[in-house]
């Protein structure tokens, strides 16, 4: 009976609270940051990135992502619960090309600019939903598939074989880039070379160790792999080794992350097209500052992408390798 | 007589008053301390437009939740809710999409694959007599394939106005999901306590060889729960559908867990027997409103999924400490 | 005319034959006892009236009619009641709940054809029926696990009473209840044959059988071993037939 009482004041109480609206005061602009998931070192890398970016340029930041990357719903509520801060920017690396577009109407609708973080959103479908992206940073992905299919023509130059393509993601963005940029690129530097496979592994290092695995039983000519992403990249050359081929497969990766770079300079992972997710964070905070002081950016940045290589690495002397975190 | 819960399950709610409103006090309780506690933490937690945003992110899988909650009144479990979500808004998208049929087939779509889905899972258990928790685990898998195969992994994006506003309207201000979220509410909750069907559901969780006994037709009504279940997945897969305006293969992964934490926060005994709808509601308020909160406060993600999981145990726990007082 | 008739009752789970050909014959007001070791298949064969089983061979013929292989619902609705010997009942439903368990009244919702339970006439005609058999529950909304196993089958009994049936089968009503509990059982079992209502009574509790019952019929390994009016027997004649040394 106690409890009944308890329950039903305080719920009224808070009911007159919640109706008398809200209040927030900023003094310094705080930035809005929406990143996939935590649970991969590239976005550790860009939130450092970030963290940097927006100390240099003197505005605060709250950053949320969420448990894995494929919790696309999940992205969606939590992009509509950060609106509610009203940040000054938003700065969102969607899960998939058009999950976020009612989160992100919303936000033009409130005079939230909004920046396309690692460049996964769909521009023709954002354009006829009516949302207006202020700018999109990111990589190149079909740029780093095509410095991967070069890297992999040089390391093999002069032998015939099969390639393995694991793709990201089934619908991803970035996955599709990546793949396709490596095998057009491929096909012309070096046709001797032909992609058995190309295979989704879903971003999923296991998934990825498993479809190497049968690709080598169907495939003994099996002499490469190109792995959209480094997570699944680990998996393969785990495969790879555990079949007693470790040195005969190329194996490369995207993206750089520091378990790659442990690995490639081991020995064991040939290569990677590091991303710089370090400098994609930097930069996007500091071209959102730009646009919030009402200047003009360019619609589209692309930042570099390197081939890290055993050799690059223990020669230290190229200066991208500061970004590589 | 066979397959009396008795055994298995805690000590009956009071019937000391009309109890077809019942729900847990506890998850009320806890679902206002949670409200304080976060009012205090967050200035951004106590606005109309911050609780029509829990609302509307509650709204998947507390429709969902109702699904499960009439299945757990049996004594069964539904696992391939998630999956079952992913595979209607898949075919409702597809139908206006790729088969360019007029919007209204979209919805009926989405319902029908839901409602079929939920009439295998029904038969399989009711009439072949596999066990629930494996028919729809198979679901699971089979319905998440199909959606993938059916759109080749790819979002289907692009829907009618009439179904974007379904998702995205916000008549009054209130977000359309919103309002079919808590009209399913009522529409369940009064099934589920007010007619026959709903008390049948119980009975036959509570004593199955009784109810067979008093002649209730159990095996055609454990088919036809399991058909309101995959109906009201149908249900969330097309809200799914309307607010993301695509229809996407990887929808809801792994809801179906959240919907019957939903269900057991909000009272619904899991072995069957004792279920409210309007507890579901409270539970699944309850995870909305922490999730929120947490969100508000830029709690990482992986501390978020501890607190649903301490938050579900701390419920049943304080149910306990009170039966066992019996100060119910 | 036999209210109830039973002819040639087969029934066998699997390899196990249970009942080999059951013939049993009711009157109406008649209160028949059905004695019998574990195993001779007296439950069986109840619930092969009650409908929960199908007979694999014979016939059940009640009033008049042929409901061989009816369902339990509609075995109720004939006037057939059973109160089983777990009970059956829904322990966390009420006890009005369990009274109208199968056969809530419903009622029109505020005037559209959806039709919901009819709380108020159930729990009114629930008070109605513990009163009349005078026993003693806190209140119809009380969940029925909550109760005694006396109380518990107070409910069961008022259950099996309230649809106006023709004939009652009980399954050990008595086993686990106190003495004054057991005179309770056998005075309601002397009103029922007041009212001209037919009981079947399954019990081991011989004492109970000479206090009350017409006749007795035991069963063994699956037939009728004997079917003896009650003055014409004695307690240790029907020892014999229930152990086969007759």
């Amino acid at each position: 009976m106690r409890i009944k009482t308890i329950t039903i004041g305080l719920s009224a109480a808070l009911l007159a609270a919640a109706l008398a609206g809200p209040t927030s005061a900023q003094d310094k602009p705080v930035y809005g940051v929406l990143l996939k998931t935590l649970s991969n070192p590239f976005w550790g890398a860009m939130e450092q990135g970030i963290q940097d970016g927006t100390k240099e340029a003197g505005v605060e930041y709250f950053l949320q992502a969420v448990e894995s990357d494929q919790a696309a719903e999940p992205q969606l509520n939590t992009c509509n619960t950060m609106l509610q801060r009203k940040p000054a920017v938003m700065i969102t690396a969607a899960i998939n090309s058009t999950i976020l577009l009612p989160c992100l109407k919303q936000a033009n609708e409130m005079g939230i600019p909004v920046v396309d973080l690692d460049a996964n959103l769909d521009h023709e479908i954002a354009e006829k939903a009516g949302v207006k992206i202020a700018f999109t940073i990111g990589s190149d992905n079909t740029a780093a598939g095509g410095q991967g299919a070069d890297f992999m023509a040089e390391k093999l130059k002069g032998k015939k074989g099969s390639i393995l393509v694991i793709e990201g993601l089934a619908g991803n963005i970035t996955g599709q880039k990546r793949a396709k940029g490596f095998a057009d690129q491929l096909a012309k530097v070096a046709p001797d070379l032909k992609v058995v496979a190309s295979l989704p592994g879903d971003w999923d290092r296991q998934k990825a160790a498993n479809i190497t695995n049968d690709t080598m039983t169907a495939n003994p000519d099996l002499v490469g792999i190109f792995c959209a992403n480094d997570t699944m990249a680990l998996g393969a050359v785990e495969s790879v080794y555990a079949a007693g081929k470790g040195g005969e497969i190329v194996v490369i990766g995207v993206d750089g992350n520091s378990d790659a770079v442990k690995s490639i300079k081991a020995g064991r992972l040939t290569a990677s097209v590091a991303q710089l997710p370090y400098l994609v964070g930097k930069q996007a905070v500091e071209k959102a500052k730009e646009v919030l002081a009402g200047k003009t950016v360019d619609k589209f940045t692309y930042v570099q992408t390197l081939v890290l290589t055993k050799e690059l690495m223990d020669a230290g002397n190229d200066p991208a390798l500061q970004y590589v975190k | 007589m066979t397959a009396d819960n008795s055994a298995g399950a805690p000590a009956p709610q009071s019937g000391l008053r009309d109890n077809r409103f019942a729900v847990r006090l506890e998850s009320v309780l806890v679902l206002v301390v949670l409200i304080v506690a976060l009012s205090i933490l967050s200035p951004y937690f106590l606005s109309v437009s911050n609780f029509l945003n829990i609302l509307l992110a509650t709204s998947t899988i507390g429709v969902l939740g109702f699904g499960a909650t009439f299945v757990i009144a049996a004594a069964g479990i539904d696992l391939s809710l998630g999956s079952v979500l992913a595979l209607s808004g898949v075919v409702g998208a597809l139908s206006v999409n790729a088969l360019n049929l007029p919007w209204p087939v979209a919805i009926v779509a989405c319902l029908a694959v839901g409602a079929f889905c939920g009439l295998i899972n029904g038969v399989l258990n009711a009439k072949a007599g596999i066990p629930a928790f494996i028919v729809t685990l198979g679901m699971l898998g089979v319905a998440r394939g199909l959606g993938l195969v059916f759109t080749n992994g790819q979002p289907v994006y692009g829907m009618p106005d009439p179904i974007v506003f379904l998702g995205q309207g916000r008549p009054f201000g209130v977000p359309m999901p919103v309002f079919i979220f808590l009209a399913v509410a009522i529409i369940a909750h009064f099934v589920l306590a007010f007619t026959r069907f709903g008390k049948y559901a119980q009975v036959i969780g509570d004593n199955e060889g009784a109810a067979r006994a008093m002649g209730i037709q159990v095996d055609r009504h454990r088919i036809a729960l399991y058909v309101v279940s995959g109906l009201l997945a149908g249900l969330a897969g097309l809200l799914f559908l309307a607010r993301v305006n695509s229809g996407d293969p990887t929808a809801g992964l792994n809801y179906e867990l959240t919907a019957i934490t939903a269900a057991i926060l909000g009272g619904t005994n899991l072995f069957g027997g004792r279920a409210s709808v309007l507890g579901t509601l409270i539970g699944a308020l309850v995870m909305g409103v922490l999730q929120n909160g947490l969100n508000l406060l830029a709690v990482s993600s992986f501390y978020q999924q501890m607190a649903i999981g301490a938050v579900l145990v701390l419920a049943v726990w304080l149910d306990q400490v009170n039966r066992a007082r019996g100060q119910r | 005319m036999s209210l109830l008739e039973l002819d040639g009752i087969k029934k066998h789970f699997g390899p196990v034959q249970v009942l080999l050909s059951v013939d049993l014959k009711i009157a109406a007001g008649e209160v028949v006892a059905l004695v019998g070791d574990n195993g001779a298949g007296k439950s069986t064969l109840m619930k092969i009236i009650t409908g929960i089983h199908k007979p694999d061979g014979g016939t059940i013929h009640f009033d008049g009619a042929d409901i061989s292989g009816h369902s339990p619902g509609e075995i109720r609705e004939r006037g057939i009641e059973m109160i089983y010997q777990d009970l059956a009942l829904a322990r966390m439903q009420d006890v009005a709940s369990n009274i109208f368990l199968g056969r809530e009244p419903t009622k029109k919702l505020l005037g559209t054809p959806i039709r919901m339970i009819d709380r108020a006439r159930i729990e009114q005609e629930a008070e109605a029926m513990i009163k009349k058999l005078g026993a003693r529950v806190p209140s119809v909304r009380h969940p029925v696990g909550k109760l005694s196993g006396g109380q518990q089958q107070s409910v069961a009994i008022a259950r099996a009473l309230t649809f106006n049936p023709k004939l009652v089968i009980m399954d050990e009503p008595t086993a686990a209840l106190a003495v004054r509990e057991v005179e309770h059982v056998l005075d309601l079992i002397r009103e029922l044959k007041r009212q001209k209502i037919a009981t079947i009574l399954i019990s081991h509790r011989l004492t109970d059988v000479f206090a009350v019952c017409d006749r007795v019929v035991a069963l063994r390994q699956g037939r009728v071993a004997s079917d003896e009016p009650i003055a014409q027997t004695s307690m240790n004649a029907v020892v014999a037939h229930i152990v086969g040394a007759a």
